[in-house]
């Protein structure tokens, strides 16, 4: 799933480490996210969107819209 | 909440424990049995000796479903993904070898071999297989 996770991790200076222990996942999942490998649960789709305050839309596209 | 480096690293290394500790059991048994100390032992030592060494199997899958579920959902999806590739490749095989000692003369082959398969299989397709798709 398309999403700017890249970018809103490098504007907070965060390494994939860092997000995903924030996530409290892996390296690996962030990994996979940002490359498009991984399509989230809507559980940890919410948690991202709290970890950086912003709505589900703004990181994620919708691919169904 | 509890930090996934430290979850990771303890899921995994309570799964490096268990690891050693079924396969250790397993290899123990079978190292046993190429040295010939069971040759004698009778048939009903013989079946029983079938069920023992089945519990370090049936303990390294139940090992494996623990960390599956210790595990983040993309590395649940892989391992998933992968224990399922493995398996059907595993039992297809052994359809096929099966049938090739049945109707073509192949060499017999113990079906306890399908064991060991399954995980070189498993090592295989694990670099192969690197989506939750």
């Amino acid at each position: 799933m398309r999403n700017r996770l890249k970018v809103l991790r490098a504007e907070h200076g965060w390494t994939q480490q860092d997000l995903g222990d924030r996530l409290g996942v892996s390296r690996q999942a962030v990994n996979a996210l940002e490359t498009e490998k991984h399509d989230p649960s809507l559980d940890l789709a919410y948690r991202i969107a709290a970890v950086f305050g912003r709505p589900v839309e703004d990181i994620f596209d919708n691919p169904h819209a | 909440m509890e930090l996934a480096s430290a979850k990771g690293t303890n899921a995994h290394k309570k799964y490096l424990l268990r690891t050693m500790a079924f396969m250790g059991g397993y290899v123990a048994i079978n190292a046993a049995a190429i040295t010939g100390a069971f040759d004698d032992i009778g048939r009903t030592a013989g079946l029983a000796l079938g069920l023992v060494v089945a519990a370090p199997v049936a303990g390294q899958i139940w090992a494996t479903l623990a960390l599956m579920g210790e595990s983040d959902e993309f590395m649940r999806a892989l391992l998933a993904k992968r224990f399922i590739v493995a398996s059907g490749l595993a039992m297809a095989i052994a359809c096929a070898w099966g049938f090739m000692e049945s109707y073509g003369d192949a060499p017999h082959v113990p079906a306890w071999m399908i064991y060991p398969l399954f995980w070189a299989l498993f090592g295989i397709v694990s670099p192969f297989i690197r989506t939750s798709r």
